[in-house]
């Protein structure tokens, strides 16, 4: 009987593979976890190969905006990623919400920071006494 | 000379004295034994009823003069003690009308105190509600505000908000961020 492996273990594997280029390490992660019928662990798989690639210096970041991020605004928004989290290496998953208005929210493993429009707007009228 | 004096003549010369004076002594004695017996009749049977009769009469009179002597003295008491009285009940008449004024005098002030007491009162919860309601209604204006505000953001941002706009906020809130 194969010994279970553990969930950081295989998000150390493929962060490694990943980062060497094989991006076929995916479908294999997909193929093990429905073979050892661990689907549901998913999300907890995939937050933890972020954690593993930040800790080898590559940072995964959600942003999402009301437009598509110009590439100055993508500069921006890297070089402010790589100096908080000193990652050498930052990949941005962009996402366009129009209910935002404006701004940007960025989800990063371990933080987040929503300057969009619509938080603003939230948080203002959260403010009723 | 007539007859008659003729006729006295002749009984003057014939009669006594008595007779000359028309007197009959017999008849007169009769006369005087007849009254005796009446006198005795009338002292034996008629007069000690009468006299009692009247002695009750006289004592009644005088049973009802005493009385009425009583009764004016009673009267003239009566009189001193229902001017007594008089006196004493209007003194005490006074006195309660006194008694009263200065309770009625009392009963107003305490009922005016209470009253302007109950003014204060009222007028102090009417201010706190006042102010109550002021900071209610400033509270409902704030968030109505608010309301008002962010959906206005909304329906005006949503339509002017340009991508070079946009990218300023955008700069501005990671320049923030650091």
């Amino acid at each position: 009987m194969a010994k279970k492996l553990s969930r950081r273990l295989v998000a150390a594997y493929c962060a490694d593979q990943l980062l060497a280029g094989n991006d076929d390490v995916i479908m294999q992660l997909a193929a093990f976890l429905l073979d050892t019928k661990r689907t549901r662990e998913l999300e907890l798989v995939a937050r933890d190969i972020e954690d593993a690639l930040q800790a080898r210096g590559v940072v995964v970041a959600d942003v999402a905006s009301a437009r598509q991020l110009s590439p100055a605004a993508q500069a921006v928004v890297t070089a402010f990623i790589k100096k908080s989290t000193a990652a050498k290496r930052v990949e941005l998953r962009s996402d366009v919400d129009e209910r935002l208005l404006g701004g940007l929210k960025l989800n990063l493993p371990g933080q987040e920071l929503d300057s969009t429009i619509l938080h603003r707007l939230t948080q203002l009228k959260a403010n009723k006494v | 000379m007539g007859p008659q004096l003729q006729t006295f003549a002749a009984d003057t010369a014939n009669n006594d004295m008595f007779a000359s004076l028309g007197i009959d002594w017999k008849m007169l004695i009769f006369q005087g034994v007849a009254f005796l017996i009446f006198v005795w009749i009338m002292a034996k049977w008629v007069m000690p009823p009468l006299l009692k009769v009247v002695d009750d009469r006289q004592k009644k009179i005088e049973e009802a003069t005493k009385a009425a002597a009583e009764a004016e003295k009673k009267a003239t008491e009566s009189k001193d003690e229902v001017g007594a009285l008089l006196k004493q009940a209007r003194a005490e008449a006074i006195d309660i009308v006194e008694t009263a004024k200065l309770e009625a005098n009392a009963a107003v002030e305490a009922a005016e105190a209470r009253a302007s007491k109950r003014a204060e009162t009222v007028l102090a919860n009417a201010h706190d509600q006042i102010a109550k309601d002021v900071i209610a209604a400033k509270k409902a204006l704030h968030n109505e505000t608010l309301d008002l505000v962010a959906l206005a953001t909304e329906k005006v941002v949503g339509k002017t908000l340009t991508d070079k706009v946009d990218e300023k906020v955008i700069t501005q809130a990671i320049s923030e961020a650091q």
